[in-house]
């Protein structure tokens, strides 16, 4: 049995507009886990995603990590949480106007000290390092692109290359192939489930085809209106289930399979 | 039940008409429409308050409307459209402004002969002119006649000056005779006094122009004017000094060149535009971390962070609603006249002005790559420097450029108040109606601003 990294507790989350975006939610995540969330746009999967590195403040609940209640942390001991816990992002979430090398290595910035990032004053190492994780993710040639000329799924990549840097031994991944086209989608998850396998990287993502579900998750959560419906297997989410997350009007879309 | 339809049989549209007449507005109120209710109450007084302030009590027909539609509305089952009393208060406000402004075009025709006097010199600006060269003669005249007055006679390099008398009271008319000068040439008349006050010789109210014979010699009879103003104890007039009867003659040898005032415009529009680069430059020093101190994404992170926040907010809009004249004359104040005051004056508007945009700029950055870069475990000055710094920087420099843009204009004004540059000129030449030379500054003025609308445009589009 592998260890438990992470155990949420009765999150619950009230946004200031009175929206409930989270209702009484717990559940736990083991080392070495592809854990996926589904659940519809609004469903709460962005901010459960968000409350664990405190992007967003919880209301109420409890948050473990490795034992350690992340939120009593004060901003200090918050960032040495965090830099643990790589994030990539539907919308990718580069700065547009810098080189993918700056991007990728601002996912170092938890690591170094403020001096030295400040003054743009990268050590060798962390450049080499920069450019292993491109290396990596086939983009080494671009480390001098700006980071908007590149195309949607080579700026997610950026993304992933960014979390590397963290040597993250979580990775959150919220809806990371929903602004891609559907043939882009295995690339990008197929790196996460390499980085999952090789690196043991836990990886908690929101996803929403169905099919997808089925090839990548060891695990899946549901969420609907802020509530935890589901917790087990992937392949018990079956047709009846998945009519019941996303209520009767859900039809099965399928990401285009590349093998097929 | 009985009592909810008691209550809605006594909301009965009579007793609105009642209340609305009674006081403007209660009958709007009583049916619910309180905003409403309040508006007219407060038109219909304000309305009166106007008329009764500028008594013209015809405009009481605009109040009297207003109240009468309030009655009128409450009658109706939806709220009436409220154009006819907007229409009223509109033609009262036009009617009392102008007044106010006593607006009256009938001056722009009546006084053509004056605005021919302004435009004329201004068409032929005073920039550049034809190279001249100049000589000079004077011939010492006492005023009054001491016991022992001097001769009235001076030669010097070949220019002779005679007078009919050596000394003379205010007002006699003494003969002078010049000879040895430019042959046909158009010569000034002046006089100075003892401590070099001059002014041209006037003969019935204008300017003594004189022309030489083909000798080159000429006479004319002058007036002796007063040159000392008898007030304040030093202005004796029955005490004899030496003043000074001088001819001045110039004469074109071929080509052009920048005139004096020529040159004053130019260094002055220098000064201007220096003047403008400084301040500019400077206030990035306090409007770069007042602008992101002013950007709400970045400071709601805390409440010590949110009333530093509105704290800056509230100093940048107070700042930035006085004008930089008006902060001009308080600088002119305290470190004296001249281009540091103006430089100042600008580059405290500046500062508030750019940090308020460069604030702006960064609340419309795109969150995403701030989240990205906050959950790297990042702090907040890294944040800054790797989320927001690279998004802000072209609307930074659009808007750092745009105020350059402003602070030149702004520039010119500012010497009017003694700030420097061409405005201090410009101001001068205004007040002594040397209106070809504010023909020449317009010239200036104009070109400067336009190459630096165009500029700063393309720059712009380029950056963005």
């Amino acid at each position: 049995m592998n260890q438990i990294m992470l155990n949420v507790e009765h999150l619950c989350k009230v946004y200031p507009n009175g929206v409930q975006a989270l209702d009484d939610v717990s559940f736990s995540i083991s080392e070495g886990e592809f854990l996926v969330i589904v659940g519809l746009s609004g469903s709460g999967k962005s901010t459960l995603l968000r409350c664990i590195n405190r992007l967003v403040e919880p209301t109420s609940g409890r948050i473990e990590w490795y034992g350690a209640d992340i939120l009593s942390f004060q901003a200090a001991e918050l960032g040495l949480i965090r830099r643990q816990i790589g994030m990539i992002f539907q919308q990718f979430n580069l700065v547009k106007r810098s080189s993918v090398m700056t991007n990728v290595l601002a996912g170092r910035l938890g690591y170094v000290p403020p001096w030295v990032s400040l003054l743009g004053l990268w050590p060798k190492v962390e450049r080499a390092r920069a450019l292993r994780a491109l290396e990596r993710l086939g983009l080494a040639d671009k480390a001098r692109s700006r980071a908007d000329a590149l195309s949607g799924g080579q700026q997610q990549r950026v993304g992933i290359a960014r979390a590397l840097m963290q040597e993250p031994k979580l990775i959150l991944a919220d809806e990371p192939v929903a602004s891609l086209d559907p043939v882009l989608a295995h690339s990008i998850l197929g790196h996460l489930e390499q980085l999952n396998r090789e690196e043991h990287i836990t990886i908690l993502c929101s996803l929403h085809f169905l099919d997808l579900v089925h090839r990548y998750a060891s695990r899946v959560i549901a969420l609907k209106d802020g509530r935890l419906m589901f917790d087990g297997p992937a392949q018990d989410i079956d047709r009846a289930r998945f009519k019941e997350i996303y209520g009767e009007e859900a039809v099965d879309v399928h990401a285009t399979r590349v093998d097929a | 039940m009985s009592i909810v339809r008691g209550f809605s049989a006594m909301r009965r549209p009579s007793f609105s008409v009642f209340l609305s007449t009674l006081i403007p507005g209660l009958g709007q109120f009583y049916i619910g429409q309180r905003a409403r209710g309040v508006g007219i109450l407060l038109t219909v007084l304000v309305a009166g308050l106007l008329v009764a302030w500028y008594g013209v009590w015809l405009w009481t027909v605009a109040p009297l409307v207003v109240w009468l539609w309030g009655i009128w509305d409450t009658t109706g089952e939806a709220p009436r459209s409220i154009f006819v009393p907007s229409a009223a208060i509109l033609i009262m406000s036009y009617g009392i402004g102008w007044r106010v402004a006593k607006i009256n075009f009938f001056a722009l025709t009546q006084n053509l002969d004056r605005a021919a006097v302004v435009l004329g010199p201004m068409l032929r600006p005073d920039l550049v002119g034809a190279r001249v060269e100049r000589q000079r003669a004077f011939v010492t005249i006492e005023v009054p006649c001491s016991e022992n007055p001097p001769s009235g006679q001076r030669t010097d390099a070949g220019l002779a000056l005679g007078a009919s008398a050596g000394c003379g009271q205010v007002g006699d008319e003494i003969n002078v005779l010049g000879s040895g000068f430019w042959p046909n040439t158009e010569s000034e008349l002046w006089w100075e006094d003892a401590i070099g006050e001059k002014q041209h010789l006037l003969e019935n109210g204008r300017i003594i122009v004189v022309e030489t014979d083909a000798e080159g010699s000429f006479s004319k009879a002058i007036v002796i004017p007063q040159m000392r103003s008898g007030t304040g104890q030093e202005a004796n007039l029955d005490q004899p000094l030496p003043e000074r009867f001088a001819v001045i003659q110039e004469r074109p040898i071929g080509g052009f060149e920048i005139t004096k005032n020529g040159m004053r415009v130019l260094s002055g529009i220098l000064e201007t535009l220096s003047l403008a680069l400084v301040a500019t430059t400077l206030s990035l020093f306090g409007a770069l971390p007042l602008g992101f101190l002013a950007a709400r994404n970045l400071m709601d992170r805390s409440a010590a962070s949110l009333a530093i926040y509105y704290g800056v907010r509230t100093v940048l809009s107070y700042l930035r609603s006085i004008e930089p004249i008006i902060m001009a004359i308080v600088f002119v104040v305290i470190v004296g006249l001249g281009p540091f005051a103006g430089m100042l004056a600008i580059m405290l508007h500046s500062v508030a002005a750019l940090g308020k945009l460069y604030s702006e700029g960064i609340e419309s950055i795109d969150p995403g790559p701030i989240e990205a870069v906050q959950a790297t475990g990042a702090g907040w000055s890294e944040v800054v420097r790797y989320g927001v710094i690279p998004q802000a920087i072209p609307s930074f420099i659009a808007y750092t450029l745009y105020r350059w843009d402003i602070n030149v204009r702004s520039s010119i004004i500012i010497g009017f108040v003694g700030g420097g540059g061409i405005g201090a000129w410009l101001f001068q030449w205004i007040i002594l109606a040397d209106y070809r030379a504010v023909g020449a500054s317009f010239i200036a003025i104009v070109f400067v601003v336009m190459v630096l609308d165009y500029g700063s445009a393309r720059l712009r589009e380029r950056i963005v």
